[in-house]
């Protein structure tokens, strides 16, 4: 595969992946509240340094337990290792990792189970390789928690605003 | 090639942020992002069945981490507030 074809799949699947894991996180309302208290805290930070506490809150869910993007990541990690059924191993650990890190919510476990049928779809169909998901979603979650918290929490409390 | 670059370089640009900053709490989303990237290595690197049981267990285990760590500042600043 050239690289130019690389670079437009991993493009691709980093636009897959992030509405993905943005979609499953609001529909399972991550944003409402800091599911714990640590999750709570990073919320009240991000709003202190100019965020949206919605935003907040769910960037705060994210790093407390794994949530659909850590489904989509390592979904993509199993599908990459041993195909749908690596997939479907994946959320079944990301379900325990749910159930280790006092989660009561399944966004995790669903992100996961709804990632590995689509990644697999888009390898079957459209010529993607699962490592191009792997670095899709990297970059997906950069965009959220690394470059920058005021305009990321901002944007998840606009998509929150328009689920609740 | 350029799968394990952009987790490479991702996971390096990751671990700057959260030297550059200040507040305990608004590293650990920059923390977040490393584990992603470190967690996509470890199954890029390790293609074996029990890569996703390794990368997994990476992975929730410092999500655990940054869960009690949170939940330990959390803690903390309600007995400064009172």
């Amino acid at each position: 595969m050239d690289m130019l074809t690389e670079m437009v799949h991993i493009i691709v699947a980093f636009a897959v992946a992030w509405i993905l894991f943005i979609a499953t996180d609001i529909i399972f309302r991550l944003p409402e509240k800091g599911g714990v208290s640590g999750a709570k805290a990073i919320g009240e930070e991000i709003e202190k340094a100019g965020g949206n506490i919605n935003g907040g809150y769910m960037m705060g869910n994210i790093v407390s337990s794994p949530d659909a993007s850590a489904g989509t990541l390592l979904a993509a990690c199993g599908v990459f290792i041993a195909g749908i059924w690596g997939g479907l191993f994946a959320a079944v650990l990301v379900y325990i990792g749910n159930r280790i890190c006092h989660d009561k919510g399944y966004a995790g476990t669903t992100g996961a189970v709804i990632a590995t049928f689509v990644i697999y779809a888009f390898i079957t169909y459209a010529g993607f390789a699962p490592e191009q998901f792997i670095a899709g979603m990297i970059l997906a979650i950069l965009t959220i928690q690394g470059i920058s918290h005021k305009y990321a929490s901002k944007v998840l409390g606009k998509l929150w605003r328009l689920r609740a | 090639m350029i799968v394990e670059s952009i987790c490479a370089i991702v996971a390096l640009y990751a671990s700057i942020r959260i030297l550059a900053e200040k507040n305990t709490l608004r590293k650990l989303p920059f923390l977040n992002v490393l584990n992603f990237a470190i967690t996509g290595l470890i199954a890029l690197i390790l293609p074996h069945p029990m890569g996703i049981a390794a990368a997994a267990a990476y992975f929730v285990g410092s999500t655990l981490e940054s869960n009690a760590i949170a939940s330990t500042f959390a803690k903390q600043s309600e007995v400064a507030d009172d």
